[in-house]
């Protein structure tokens, strides 16, 4: 029997609405008691949230949840008040008075995937639809959520275990009267099985390029016009700029949403000697953020004939400022492309290189994808991948042995070899109440 | 009843004849354990119940495991093998097996005199109607004749002879095997005790008067040209004369007979309660459950040199006896055969294993040990292994020494303890290469690199093969330094054969150490060219497999590390599956039944899920923590 746990499920702070949750096996007596009654299963009803007094703490709308069709599988009452910090904190107050106490972080979550609710690719999909910045982020981390992902998953290891049915059953079995396949159809279902595996790796990568985004480090030479093009890529004033050189001194960022991949842009402070120690520790900061960049935009003046390189290669140079040229801007050559910050010329070209660089498309097919799915997708595939090649030259005993690791890894993202630390980190990340 | 002393009290008492309880009495008498063995007969030790056949794939990694240990089983069978074969020679060091059909006499023969010249080792025949136990530790065993024996330890291998009923169409009988009694006043004895009880079915086909078979147009099986002895310290020169194996099949004539006998099958008329084991169905089985198949295989396995007995592998049947004769004489060869001895199925009891310690000794009697069918399992191997196990143990018992037993990465003996203590069976639990994870290190080549040294430490391994195998060791050791030492260049002569034996090309000079590591190069194809042709084959084999694993092997060792974590991540007992919610009803069941003892048991539960297996780490967790504060 579980205790119960309440939590205001809305963001902190004063909202429209503010609802605290409670889940446990005394929620019916608790409803009893604030609200006077139990509201009838999945009706909203309207009444007055009392105190042990009997005084209105506040007035809103009581929803009941009963077991097991709720999200955490046991009695499940939603107290929807006003939004005010005050008034959530006296509501969660007198629901403690009552008999329950405060959730921990992810205790929800935690406890729909205890009662079986959810799996555990699926729990995890609860924090990454909460934290999705984007419509398309939100969708990957539906799907997952909706069970889609682990049913992919799932759908591969069956096959994985059929095909290893027939390498164990003729390496076990020789003398027996089973089915045999060839070295050629073996290898043909396996190929089968990758090409799955390969697109299902695809769409977790996408799903997780759409979570974490694309971090770009506007950097170069001071006075290029780097606040200037950072203005005009987010389309509003968000750096200040003047012509006097070394006006950004720290770095600034913002992140604009491009076809549904969360950009996120670092203004940098230009980069050259000084012994304004300010400014100085402006172009450290500078450096750093290049270090962790995706992408850098390393801008210059498009009339300096020897301006300076970029530090990486694979950067984009922006020759920034081509109105004073007159060259005409737009289209990444040889991983440059010419601008005119103030005019807002050559944005979409910079835009294009982004989205391409990302390896983003637009497809609504992504799952939201958490880097230990990755790796165990990526392990199971590279362990295929030498199956295949081990069926082709190699004996029975390292083509089994591949096999096994196929599945062990698939194993792993639907919780298999999941131990207690795996998952007391994955329910640690969820925030309270969700 | 007035008591005849043998002997006043013996360390190490071993019920039953059998291959468990030979290899059980032989390896506490080689420890030093004053040791007797009771069987109802001196005659049937070390016979062969079931088909005349050592070792296969999965079992032959047994024996040599036995062997390692310095058992019998391999030496009885190199001494009495007709018929020597590889299985799966093309599919990796790691699950060949070799099999050899044995000549009944000689194999019992074998056994008798490796048991009559043991030291310490006292053989005695009577029956065995009552164990004494008090304050839950074994006192003495109580025999028909001679009254109560007192022991120090008693390892019961009593294989199907415990409440054995035989059945041949609807008629049936106790008995443990065709022709000997069952131990009936025991096994209600037994079942008295707070062991939990199973029944298992095992059957055997109609043997044939080899005479009267047509062997003319059948298939012929040779065995191996060249054979490789069963024993690490075996030689080919002991293998008796070698005799082929023939094949038949069964036809659609075969199976309209059989299926008109059905209604007269103790297994469809229900009289039979036992489980068989799936992957050995009686030949009505098969012809209900694959009735789409024109034809099943038939192995005739010879009896023996000294006789025209054969044995028809692949028709076990317990259909009575006139249908067996019109069914079999349907075959292709049996046309006028005439049948010695009729088949049967036989139902024992077992006792559920999860009972047992891994180390073989039971957890409600101390210093009582079980071994062989009895505690469930099927062949000769996998009752053997168990015996020297449970002997080991119950001599360590009596000198107050620590028990063993080896880890699932140490030797399938290792894998088939663990299944059967944690998991129990509902079948007779046979052995597969694909029920060890550690496969690749597990093989039938290196078991006595994985536990000679141990079973020389634990006393059961003698001074003589323990310096044969010190010195192979030495030399697979100074092979795989002349493998890391040895160029081969491009332009050698014998290169060109290696080519051509190989299909691989060799276009720089390079290390014999790292050809080997090429899928095609093969210690073979090294040998016949020329390469290191004064180190013996076996040892120039041993040691490029090792070099040709590595990789694999390395990965194994990070895999075990892991799988130790796990097996380190304790369940509380006290953990109540029922309260789960998120089980299925069906896994509550199974869980609330072997109480696995950590993570790493509960993962190998049949059916068992990933999500599962998070719910059970998290309430473990839990529970704990719930100890913890309280």
């Amino acid at each position: 029997m579980n205790d119960t746990i309440c939590a205001v499920a809305t963001p902190l702070g004063s909202g429209g609405i503010g609802i605290v949750r409670v889940s446990g096996s005394n929620v019916v007596h608790i409803a009893q008691q604030i609200f006077g009654r139990c509201p009838e299963p999945r009706i909203a009803e309207y009444g007055d949230f009392r105190a042990a007094d009997g005084e209105c703490i506040d007035s809103g709308i009581a929803l009941f949840f009963p077991k097991p069709n709720s999200f955490t599988g046991e009695d499940v009452l939603e107290l929807q008040g006003h939004g005010g910090r005050v008034v959530q904190e006296l509501v969660c107050e007198r629901v403690q008075e009552l008999g329950a106490r405060i959730a921990r972080p992810g205790e929800f979550t935690e406890r729909a995937f205890l009662e079986g609710r959810l799996d555990l690719a699926q729990a995890e999909a609860v924090a990454d639809l909460i934290n999705a910045s984007s419509k398309q982020a939100a969708h990957a981390a539906a799907r997952s959520l909706s069970g889609e992902f682990s049913r992919e998953v799932l759908a591969i290891d069956r096959e994985v275990l059929e095909l290893r049915m027939y390498v164990e059953g003729s390496i076990d079995f020789v003398d027996e009267e089973i089915e045999f396949l060839d070295v050629k159809t073996l290898v043909q279902r396996a190929a089968n099985i990758e090409e799955q595996l390969q697109s299902l790796l695809r769409r977790t990568e996408l799903g997780a390029t759409i979570q974490n985004g694309l971090s770009v480090v506007i950097a170069g030479p001071p006075n290029v016009g780097k606040s200037s093009l950072l203005n005009a890529l987010l389309n509003e004033d968000r750096a200040i700029v003047t012509n006097v050189a070394g006006t950004t001194r720290d770095t600034l960022d913002a992140t604009i949403n491009l076809n549904g991949l969360p950009v996120k842009f670092v203004d940098t402070a230009g980069m050259h000697e000084s012994n304004d120690p300010i400014e100085e520790a402006g172009i450290e900061r500078a450096k750093l953020a290049m270090k962790h960049a995706d992408v850098t935009l390393w801008v210059v003046d498009d009339r300096v004939e020897d301006a300076p390189d970029s530090p990486n290669c694979d950067d984009l140079v922006v020759r920034n400022k081509c109105d004073l040229t007159g060259l005409s801007p737009g289209s990444v050559n040889d991983r440059t492309v010419r601008t005119s910050a103030i005019h807002g010329k050559g944005l979409s070209a910079i835009h294009e290189f982004l989205v391409k660089s990302a390896g983003y498309q637009v497809n609504d097919d992504a799952f939201a994808g958490r880097p230990r799915h990755l790796a165990s997708l990526r392990q199971a595939l590279d362990r295929l991948q030498q199956a295949i090649l081990s069926l082709k030259a190699k004996s029975g005993d390292i083509v089994a042995e591949d096999l096994r690791h196929v599945h062990i890894h698939l194993g792993e993202i639907v919780g298999e070899t999941t131990t207690d630390d795996l998952l007391g980190e994955i329910f640690s990340r969820f925030c309270i109440g969700k | 009843m007035k008591s005849v002393k043998i002997r006043n009290l013996f360390d190490v008492v071993v019920i039953g004849g059998g291959h468990a309880g030979t290899e059980a009495a032989l390896a506490a008498a080689r420890m030093g354990a004053q040791t007797l063995m009771v069987t109802q007969s001196i005659e049937t030790i070390g016979q062969m119940s079931c088909n005349p056949a050592i070792g296969g794939i999965g079992k032959s990694h047994l024996v040599r495991e036995v062997d390692a240990l310095d058992g019998a089983m391999a030496s009885a069978t190199d001494q009495a093998g007709i018929h020597f074969r590889t299985l799966n020679a093309s599919k990796g060091p790691a699950v060949r097996a070799l099999r050899a059909q044995a000549d009944r006499s000689l194999y019992k023969n074998a056994i008798r005199e490796i048991v009559e010249k043991q030291e310490n080792l006292h053989i005695f025949q009577d029956d065995v109607v009552d164990l004494d136990i008090a304050d839950d530790r074994i006192r003495s065993v109580r025999c028909a004749i001679a009254g109560d024996i007192a022991a120090k330890t008693v390892v019961l291998t009593t294989g199907t002879f415990l409440g054995g009923l035989i059945h041949i169409g609807r008629r049936s009988k106790t008995g443990g095997r065709a022709g000997d009694r069952a131990s009936t006043d025991l096994a209600n004895k037994l079942r008295a005790l707070p062991f939990r009880v199973g029944r298992l079915k095992t059957g055997t086909p109609p043997r044939i008067d080899g005479k009267t078979v047509d062997y003319s147009e059948l298939l012929t099986q040779h065995c191996d040209e060249h054979a490789s002895t069963m024993s690490y310290v075996g030689h080919q020169s002991e293998h008796p004369r070698q005799v082929p194996c023939y094949i038949t099949y069964t036809n659609e004539r075969t199976h309209e007979i059989i299926r008109a006998g059905l209604p007269e099958s103790p297994i469809y008329s229900g009289a039979i309660e036992g489980i068989g084991p799936r992957y050995c169905p009686s030949i009505e089985d098969k012809v209900v459950r694959f009735s789409d198949r024109p034809q099943h295989q038939i192995f005739i396995e010879p009896e023996g040199l000294q006789t025209n007995e054969i044995y028809p592998n692949g028709i076990s049947t317990s259909l009575p006896f006139d249908v067996q004769v019109a069914a079999v004489r349907t075959i292709k060869g049996f046309e006028n055969a005439r049948i010695t001895r009729p088949g049967y199925a036989v139902e024992y009891d077992f006792f559920d294993p999860r009972d047992l310690y891994p180390t073989l000794e039971t957890r409600l009697v101390e210093s009582l040990y079980f071994a062989g069918q009895i505690n469930g399992t099927t062949g000769y191997e996998e009752a053997a292994a168990q015996g020297l196990l449970a002997g080991i143990n119950a001599a360590r018992k009596v000198a107050d020494s620590p028990q063993w037993f080896p880890k699932r990465h140490e030797a399938y003996l290792g894998v088939l303890v663990d299944d059967l203590t944690s998991l129990g069976t509902n079948e007779p639990y046979r052995m597969f290469t694909s029920r060890a994870e550690y496969r690749l290190r597990l093989r039938q080549d290196n078991a006595d690199i994985r536990l000679t040294e141990k079973g020389y430490e634990l006393g059961v391994v003698s001074l003589a093969r323990w310096n044969s195998f010190k010195a192979k060791r030495e030399a697979i050791q100074e092979c795989k330094q002349r493998l890391q030492e040895t160029n081969i260049h491009p332009d050698e002569e014998r290169v060109r054969t290696l080519e051509d034996l190989s299909g691989e090309r060799v276009s720089r000079e390079l290390k014999l150490y790292e050809l080997l590591k090429r899928p095609r190069i093969e210690t073979e194809v090294l040998h016949s060219s020329g390469w290191l042709c004064d180190i013996p084959y076996a040892i120039l084999e041993q040691a490029s497999i090792d070099i040709k694993y590595e990789g694999y092997i390395n990965r194994q060792e990070k895999e075990i590390e892991s799988a130790n974590a796990k097996e380190r991540m304790a369940i509380p007992e006290t953990l109540n599956y029922q309260s789960i919610d998120g089980l299925s009803n069906e896994l509550r069941q199974k869980l609330s039944e072997s109480r696995p003892r950590t993570m790493a048991n509960a993962s190998r539960i049949p059916g068992i899920t990933p999500a599962a297996l998070s719910l059970i780490a998290v309430h473990s967790k839990r529970e704990r923590d719930q100890r913890k504060i309280a």
